[in-house]
């Protein structure tokens, strides 16, 4: 019965498939390694750790959403050929998952960032009590991954161990030096403003690891703030004034209409600040690797609580 | 129920002559090309960060229009048969003439990832029609990017499960399409499943669990008499039984059919038909004549809320305040406190000619800030500040009379 094309002879073609189109366009002369990460955040730390020993390829582009993010068949049959696949857990790469499992199932070596954390629940919403996946948000946590990652990237064959122990060493003490920053860019916070009011739902580690409440809010959106009312507005105006935080860190296509409606309707003046979340973006964007999106955030947070 | 029912033996058979058919019809179609998409996004679609909210207006006509609720831009996205009857899953808008089914992609959705949402904006898109004979109730699920989609025509009693994913590339793919003893019947899917009712007299008395590819699964069946009325709750499935809700929800990769019965001595009738704001676990349907039901299906409890005048729709908010919302007879937007079932507020009669005449289906629908309703004879769509003593936030008039209507992006 010819019904639909079964998951493993679909499986089956795209090998096939792949096999031809690797062998009509794979670089016969790059015998480097091949190292195969997610997500772009993961891509980004891979590189600074591996020099020019290893190939890395990421999947996850820029400005992209680490959920949903999908893959050509091209790439999903590279990544049966990965040296070691490098992904986060704890259940972020949905969309790749199937992908990832199949590899694994067919061999590949896997590391899973997830794996190497100390993991946190989120505390509340329909998602409480599953962990949370942005471990990324606390430098402390990047490190703890870089650690447990560094001997399988220098026990890759044909590799220098000795050079990717050096960018190893190095890049530990780029996080290292951002950790402390961030410590003392948020002690300028005072203590009962460390307060995040933000729809944002990935500071939970940074929060866990500098002493700060992550305060859930429903942003107005366009529709409300088209003909907005003080009762639309009036959930934010409590968060905002129970903390006492003069911003509130929020996804939104119209801050300053937000910021506006505020102001006009219940007399609450706060800026409207926009954070990066899951995904570096792409050159120019502002957040083009880790450690510069980690930095941004740390500024716009310290700024915005001590206006 | 352990045995296999000769009715489910009759529909695998007939399960297995339909499939052959299927697959004449699937190779004919285009082929899925994931190779097509880009690595890193989702395809031709382009991350919003807010939900891309409109709603859509279909005409005595069968033009269709999508009214942009952020910049109040109107579309018209292209015609579809008359239609008498629409209902949407937030992004796909199905219009039924009562010979096919037509689907309309808005080209705007929410993916809810629990935890949080992402919130996308694409092209829309006529997806074309789906054949059957009579009357077409669709059921729908949380995803509009995975998963099924579920049809059934009373008349020709065929029971369709189109998959999703395709519908989002753009095509409409049949995963299975059975035939089943014509009646007033639902497909409604879950996860990799889809619940499809069984007629008793022509009256649908049963329901039983397939899967994908039109496979009963054995001994997955559930008594469920006079079945009408279907939703999906973060929880699972819902279908409306004469003597409580037929809950089903996914446990450990199967489907679990568990009833909630009606309080017992209750004289209210029972809901045919189930409303509530995308992702929340309660929802709301009229009791008859006696009110409104509402069904927790996180608690698996009824609350029977009286109203003081008769009622057409009910839609639960399931906000903090648990605001439940019903368009009442004479036309007004009431305002009801979940908890009491006290009227906290109501509107003037908006749509009181439109009812009192008959005019296309007036139709009310709640997201988290806004509720919205069509006045096809009024020839406007109101916006309601339901938090806000029932306020009109806004007031759009429409070029011709807005039949039927749906809310996107959601």
């Amino acid at each position: 019965m010819s019904r639909r094309v079964p998951a493993a002879l679909t499986a089956l073609l795209t090998a096939g498939l792949a096999a031809s189109v690797l062998a009509g366009c794979a670089p016969a002369d790059d015998e480097r390694p091949l190292v195969v990460v997610s997500t772009n955040i993961l891509g980004d730390v891979v590189d600074r750790l591996v020099g020019d020993d290893v190939e890395v390829m990421t999947l996850m582009r820029p400005d992209a959403d680490p959920h949903s993010f999908e893959i050509s068949a091209q790439d999903a049959a590279r990544l049966r050929t990965a040296d070691l696949l490098v992904s986060n857990g704890l259940g972020l790469e949905e969309g790749l998952q199937q992908h990832i499992d199949a590899a694994v199932a067919e061999g590949v070596d896997s590391f899973v960032a997830g794996e190497a954390i100390a993991v946190l629940e989120y505390a509340s919403g329909d998602a409480a009590g599953t962990p949370d996946p942005h471990f990324w948000t606390d430098p402390g946590r990047m490190i703890d991954v870089v650690e447990a990652l560094a001997p399988r990237l220098s026990a890759l064959s044909g590799v220098d161990a000795g050079g990717i122990d050096a960018h190893v060493d190095a890049y530990l003490a780029e996080l290292a030096a951002l950790e402390e920053d961030m410590t003392t860019a948020f002690e300028t916070v005072p203590a009962e403003r460390r307060a995040l009011v933000t729809n944002h739902h990935v500071f939970g580690y940074l929060a866990e690891r500098f002493g700060f409440r992550i305060v859930g809010a429903a942003i107005p959106g366009g529709t409300t703030l088209a003909a907005p009312s003080a009762a639309d507005l009036a959930g934010l105006v409590t968060a905002i004034e129970e903390n006492d935080v003069p911003a509130v860190f929020a996804e939104s296509s119209s801050p300053d209409r937000l910021m506006q409606a505020l102001a006009a309707e219940t007399d609450t003046h706060v800026e409207v600040v926009e954070l990066y979340t899951e995904s570096l973006t792409a050159s120019g964007g502002g957040a083009e690797d880790y450690l510069t999106m980690m930095r941004e955030n740390t500024q716009r947070i310290a700024t915005g609580l001590t206006r | 129920m352990p045995h296999r029912s000769a009715p489910l033996t009759a529909m695998l058979t007939l399960a297995m002559l339909t499939l052959t058919g299927c697959a004449r019809a699937e190779a004919d179609a285009p082929a899925a090309s994931p190779e097509s998409t880009g690595h890193g996004a989702v395809a031709r679609a382009t991350e919003m960060s807010e939900p891309p909210l409109a709603v859509v207006t279909i005409d005595p006509g069968g033009t269709v229009r999508q009214l942009d609720l952020l910049d109040e831009s109107v579309a018209e996205l292209g015609e579809v048969p008359v239609a008498s009857r629409a209902s949407s899953d937030g992004r796909y808008v199905f219009a039924d003439g009562g010979d096919g089914l037509s689907i309309v992609d808005s080209g705007r959705w929410t993916w809810d990832h629990v935890d949080h949402f992402h919130y996308y904006l694409a092209a829309p898109n006529m997806l074309g029609e789906v054949p059957g004979r009579g009357p077409a109730t669709v059921a729908t699920t949380s995803s509009s990017t995975t998963g099924g989609t579920g049809v059934f025509f009373a008349e020709s009693g065929e029971a369709v499960l189109l998959d999703t994913a395709a519908m989002s590339r753009g095509e409409l793919v049949e995963r299975f399409r059975l035939e089943v003893d014509p009646h007033d019947g639902l497909v409604v899917p879950i996860g990799g499943y889809a619940l499809v009712t069984q007629p008793q007299a022509g009256v649908a008395a049963s329901v039983s669990v397939l899967d994908e590819d039109g496979m009963p699964q054995p001994g997955a069946t559930a008594d469920c008499a006079d079945a009408r009325g279907t939703v999906t709750t973060r929880v699972g499935a819902v279908i409306g039984c004469a003597d409580g809700a037929l809950l089903a929800t996914l446990v450990d990769g199967g489907v679990e059919l568990e009833r909630i019965p009606y309080p017992a001595g209750t004289a209210a009738p029972p809901a045919t038909a189930f409303a509530g704001r995308d992702g929340r676990p309660t929802v709301a349907g009229p009791a008859g004549d006696q009110g409104i039901w509402l069904l927790d299906t996180r608690e698996r409890t009824w609350t029977l809320l009286a109203v003081d005048r008769p009622i057409v729709q009910a839609t639960a908010v399931d906000d903090e305040a648990q605001h439940v919302l019903a368009l009442a007879v004479d036309g007004r937007v009431l305002v009801i406190d979940g908890k009491t079932g006290v009227l906290l507020s109501q509107t003037g009669p908006l749509v009181a000619d439109s009812l009192a005449t008959d005019a296309g289906s007036p139709t009310l629908i709640a997201d988290q800030a806004r509720a919205y309703l069509n006045g096809p004879a009024e020839q406007v769509v109101y916006e309601i500040d339901f938090a806000d003593a029932a306020r009109i936030s806004r007031t759009f008039a429409t070029p011709t009379e807005p039949a039927l209507f749906a809310e996107t992006g959601r």
